[in-house]
């Protein structure tokens, strides 16, 4: 009930236009890529010995998770996680991490 | 500034109240007000990704405490790998960059039906959604002789701050050739392979600086998280240190005489020099308070929402909830508070909830240069929170020692990764 008044006093108040304000809760690739940055830092600006993905093209990345998926690439624990999404989704996290700001 | 923003608020509210009756505009959630309790690595992470998803929503987060200390890398104290400074997180980066406004108080209270939490120091809160991440609490008695009291002698130091001190300050002062015995308990508990990671690292303190100790892990059950792991690890490092006694060769610890610094199985009475007894667990207290547990002691939740299903509005998080096939970690707090963000921002939009897709990745120390890992990859089967086939799962056995090592500093990159993500 209370979120319906605040909601449009806001709107109202800042003279804002009724429209989504931030499309990315709505994305779905956005919740399952940043399941990664537990590990890999907040937009994968990893602070320490964890592989950072700031700087890295989304071609790039992609080849990385296809690799550990399939086994092609030797890992400790990327091949395990790596293997919980299709290659779609692996692409998809990898184009979206490459599109977050460095 | 709160009062003034929040009278300025309320005016609003007044001015508008009138027009709510058009109805049909809920497009925008700007200024929609999320409450979360606890500020370890469900709430902090709760809160940070409310902004992050929705800049405009109005997070306050309670925390009892003005700083957090982790769990996570607690035990690295006790092997005296690090200080305490190393696992205390701080609320000043939630405030200044992601603008959460963070109250040091403790919640008494929570009014499902006004949507209003209390705290102990009179104030109120009123909350279009609130999130309840407060981690666990402890079943007092349900080792008979084991109460809160006698946890100021026998520590658990299953909640990491003072307690973690209290045993390692016993750790440094018992003699060299002593006992020091771990209570470990029945599922479900706060950080499954925890005890075992405990035990290891409290083995290298011993055999550094108390040579010839020894570390019997009492147990409640007959296996444990990476258990061949943890074994075959024991093995190298400190066969002559750690015994694990099983449930089934009465490890089960049923009685504790603190003051006597007596710990009684079955069969048996030992006298050690340090006891820590980590007793069975309950969702945290205000959430028992509150009617979000059930019978388990646990939080029932909706698992693409984490949104309770006994107080509407409310969502639980992390250790409190009862999500699945996640295990009770950082690591799942963490990534479940970012689903609940999510949905939650979606929620208030008049919006569908997202896709569920969560992660937990878990490291032990067996020595500072000796890693292990478990994964999950996790999404919903049947209407619950369930491993994705295939994927997941520990560290290979029989690994060499470059591999051992390469996890142990991954287990680092982890801790400093993962409180980054949470609270910076």
């Amino acid at each position: 009930m209370r979120g319906i008044p605040t909601t449009l006093a806001l709107c109202l108040a800042f003279g804002l236009a009724i429209l989504p304000a931030a499309a990315k809760a709505a994305d779905p690739v956005a919740v399952m890529a940043d399941a990664c940055s537990g590990c890999h830092g907040t937009d994968g600006h990893s602070i320490g010995g964890m592989p950072a993905f700031s700087g890295k093209n989304a071609d790039e990345l992609k080849k990385f998770l296809r690799d550990y998926k399939s086994g092609a690439r030797e890992a400790t624990v990327m091949d395990r996680i790596a293997k919980g999404y299709s290659v779609e989704q692996l692409d998809a996290i990898a184009a979206y991490f490459a599109s977050r700001k460095k | 500034m709160f009062n003034i923003s929040r009278r300025t608020f309320n005016g609003l509210m007044g001015a508008a109240g009138a027009l709510t009756m058009a109805g049909g505009l809920s497009a925008c959630s700007g200024g929609a007000k999320v409450v979360v309790i606890g500020g370890g690595f469900g709430g902090a992470t709760a809160a940070k990704y409310l902004k992050r998803y929705d800049p405009s929503l109005d997070v306050t987060l309670i925390d009892a405490d003005k700083t957090h200390f982790t769990c996570p890398f607690s035990n690295t104290i006790l092997g005296g790998m690090n200080d305490m400074a190393y696992i205390e997180r701080k609320f000043d980066v939630l405030v200044n960059k992601h603008g959460v406004k963070v109250y040091t108080d403790l919640v008494v209270a929570i009014d499902g039906a006004a949507k209003v939490v209390k705290t102990k120091s009179g104030q109120t809160f009123a909350y279009d959604r609130l999130i309840v991440s407060p981690g666990i609490d402890f079943k007092w008695n349900a080792i008979p002789g084991y109460d809160e009291a006698a946890s100021h002698i026998m520590p658990h130091a299953w909640k990491a701050g003072p307690q973690t001190v209290l045993l390692k300050k016993q750790l440094e002062a018992m003699p060299a050739g002593g006992l020091v015995v771990i209570s470990a308990p029945g599922n479900p508990f706060r950080c499954p392979p925890g005890p075992y990671e405990r035990a290891s690292l409290i083995a290298a303190y011993l055999k550094k600086h108390k040579p010839k100790s020894k570390l019997l892990i009492l147990d409640s059950k007959d296996a444990f998280a990476k258990d061949k792991l943890f074994k075959e690890g024991w093995e190298k490092l400190y066969d002559d240190i750690i015994e694990w006694v099983p449930a089934a060769k009465n490890g089960k610890v049923t009685k504790v005489d603190a003051k006597a610094g007596v710990v009684e199985t079955d069969f048996e009475k030992f006298k050690p020099a340090v006891a820590n007894i980590i007793p069975p667990q309950t969702a945290g207290k205000i959430a028992i308070d509150a009617g979000l547990a059930d019978k388990s002691g646990f939080c029932p939740v909706n698992p693409l929402t984490f949104e309770s299903t006994l107080v509407k509005d409310v969502h639980v998080i992390g250790d409190s909830s009862i999500a699945g096939e996640m295990p009770k970690s950082g690591y799942s707090a963490s990534s479940q508070a970012k689903i609940t963000a999510a949905a939650v921002v979606a929620l208030l939009k008049g919006e569908k909830p997202g896709e569920f897709s969560a992660i937990n990745t878990c490291y032990s120390l067996l020595a500072a240069d000796y890693g292990i890992s478990v994964a999950g990859v996790f999404s919903i089967q049947d209407g619950k929170i369930a491993n994705i086939k295939g994927a997941g799962g520990v560290s290979p056995m029989g690994a060499n020692y470059q591999f051992r090592k390469k996890e142990a500093d991954f287990a680092v990159g982890w801790y400093q990764s993962v409180c980054q993500d949470s609270w910076a």
